[in-house]
């Protein structure tokens, strides 16, 4: 599973892989770790219904995959998971998107039997990760400091991530990307929520896409990019771009783009094409010392 | 036909299930051959084929050849096995045509001992018309439905299904779409989504429609469970989902259903089959994304 990495690179860069099977990488002060792990058992899933209040969740959710940056020194910690994407999904609680199919669609059965399942069957979230300080509890006791909830505040800014500083000019020490969730909406087109992280000697960057394709009738790329450049500065800083494009498939055709399925299999190809209906850039000033 | 060629025929047939329990896909020509027979029995079965215990159901296999092969290494070879299969043999997998190549030549081997329902993923265009020809349902001694997707509103006797014209590609909407679309759900009554796809029917209605045709149980399968089955309605309902690690990636068990002489059942749950020559999709390459 492990993909190569130059030894060599690794201590000139002054990091060092996880070992005893956990994925990541130790790196200036910051702990990058991952995991991929099988789907929810139908009993956690039904626990996540309960906690979320709902009995509709995507197909496949990888709930105990995750991607955890940590500045260790702080306690900082970013970190991406299923269930918190899931929460911002029931919180946003889109319209349900009409698929042609459904147009056709006529009520067969009695109308007293009829449940109407008006969710956002498209799992579409503003999820744009979660952050939180994990406080080191022995180091507590020895300083007397009482149990506290530190919030991290991400402000808005108008720098832009340099795309140039992450050309491919420095090897990848550490890669991987994660599934948090996926569902195929019934054969109808694809939601897919996906974190991918590659560390380099001087900085880390992720990028958090959901896509959404509903065939025929829509496409939705929210895209958040985080990028930390590792310097001498003990509290680093975090610059966090997000990009919410949407477009539905009668307006690509009217710009004369091809309309089929088929044609936007990979998101990453289409960005382009698809028109931003939100940007948002922010900053977080990881804390010192706690 | 003279004794000789019938011999003849199926000496070349069982050279034919060898090359293909190897993997090893058939000629465009002798697919053909294999079509014409399949659908000259395919056309006598009813849409409610009766099938005699003792069978083994089983559920989607998705075109994960290695994993029927497994299937067959634990649920025991067809003929020594009769077997009843709930459709969704193709697409997701790396073997759609290899997977439904063998379940025909198996079918028309062995007519009597083995059934292949259609599910909601056979449609012209992976297999041209062969698929229109397969049953919608199956109904083992009387007392166990089996089908791909679950119950309609337009149906409530089985014979009702009998009187379908099925010999068609699956209409968009309709009770032949509902037999391989629907989901069992934890509220009653017809629920109406809106991506169109089926209904989701809950306990009272499973419970109206068993009582109505003196049945035990629905068996089916179109829905991914980590265990491999999963009890709905209580016990009126079960899916089985016979594709470990769906997409090579889910993590999720797979499972069969025996029914014995005596009518009583039995689930064997299985692993992924160890694989040769399919790319490892744990295995992620670095790659310098923005």
């Amino acid at each position: 599973m492990e993909v190569e990495v130059d030894d060599n690179d690794l201590k000139a860069a002054g990091a060092e892989l996880l070992t005893e099977g956990r994925r990541g990488i130790r790196i200036h002060g910051w702990e990058v770790h991952s995991r991929n792990c099988s789907i929810l058992t139908s009993s956690t899933l039904e626990l996540w219904g309960e906690k979320l209040q709902t009995s509709h969740l995507p197909e496949m959710i990888f709930g105990d995959s995750c991607l955890v940056l940590k500045h260790i020194k702080s306690g900082t910690k970013i970190h991406f998971n299923a269930f918190d994407a899931l929460l911002g999904w029931k919180q946003e609680a889109l319209p349900p998107v009409e698929v042609p199919a459904a147009e056709k669609w006529k009520f067969r059965s009695k109308p007293s039997q009829q449940v109407i399942l008006d969710y956002d069957y498209t799992f579409t979230t503003p999820y744009r990760g979660s952050e939180t300080i994990e406080i080191d509890a022995t180091k507590h006791e020895r300083e007397g400091v009482s149990e506290e909830t530190y919030n991290l505040q991400w402000e808005d800014c108008k720098e832009k991530i340099d795309v140039a500083t992450l050309a491919p000019k420095e090897p990848i020490l550490f890669y991987d990307e994660v599934i948090l969730y996926e569902d195929e909406l019934a054969d109808n087109g694809v939601s897919l929520l996906t974190v991918k992280v590659r560390v380099m000697p001087s900085s880390w960057f992720l990028l958090l896409r959901f896509w959404l394709r509903v065939d025929g009738v829509l496409m939705r790329i929210r895209d958040t990019r985080m990028h930390c450049i590792f310097g001498d500065n003990a509290n680093p800083t975090i610059l966090r771009e997000s990009c919410w494009r949407e477009s539905t498939f009668q307006s690509l055709s009217a710009k004369g783009y091809p309309s089929d399925s088929a044609a936007y299999a990979d998101p990453s190809t289409i960005n382009e094409r698809l028109p931003i209906v939100m940007h948002k850039s922010e900053v977080l000033k990881v804390p010192g010392n706690f | 036909m003279g004794m000789n060629s019938f011999s003849e025929s199926n000496l070349d047939l069982d050279e034919q299930i060898s090359q293909l329990m190897e993997c090893k896909p058939l000629s465009e020509q002798q697919v053909r051959g294999l079509c014409e027979k399949a659908k000259e029995i395919l056309m006598d079965e009813s849409n409610v084929q009766p099938v005699k215990s003792p069978v083994t159901i089983c559920g989607d296999i998705h075109g994960q050849f290695h994993d029927l092969a497994e299937l067959f290494r634990i649920g025991g070879k067809c003929p020594d096995t009769n077997y009843l299969f709930m459709g969704d043999y193709v697409d997701r997998g790396y073997y759609s045509v290899e997977t439904v190549t063998l379940l025909v030549a198996l079918k028309v081997r062995y007519p009597q001992r083995i059934t292949i329902l259609r599910g909601n993923h056979e449609s012209r265009q992976t297999f041209t018309d062969l698929f229109d020809y397969f049953p919608l349902t199956a109904l083992v001694e009387s007392e166990i439905f089996c089908l791909h997707g679950g119950l309609s509103p337009s149906i409530e006797t089985l014979d009702s299904i009998r009187n379908f014209d099925r010999v068609q590609e699956v209409p968009h909407e309709g009770p032949m779409c509902d037999l391989l679309w629907s989901d069992p759900d934890d509220r009653c009554g017809w629920g109406i989504s809106p991506r169109g796809a089926g209904y989701t029917f809950g306990q009272d209605i499973s419970e109206q429609f068993n009582h109505t045709n003196s049945l035990k149980l629905i068996a089916r399968a179109h829905q991914l469970v980590m265990d491999g089955f999963n009890w709905a309605h209580e016990q009126k309902v079960v899916t089985i989902f016979s594709a470990p690690n769906y997409c090579y990636r889910c993590g999720n068990m797979a499972s069969i259903l025996e029914v014995d002489d005596c009518k009583s059942h039995t689930f064997i749950q299985f692993e992924p089959a160890p694989r040769r020559g399919e790319p490892d999709v744990t295995r992620r390459t670095p790659d310098y994304f923005l």
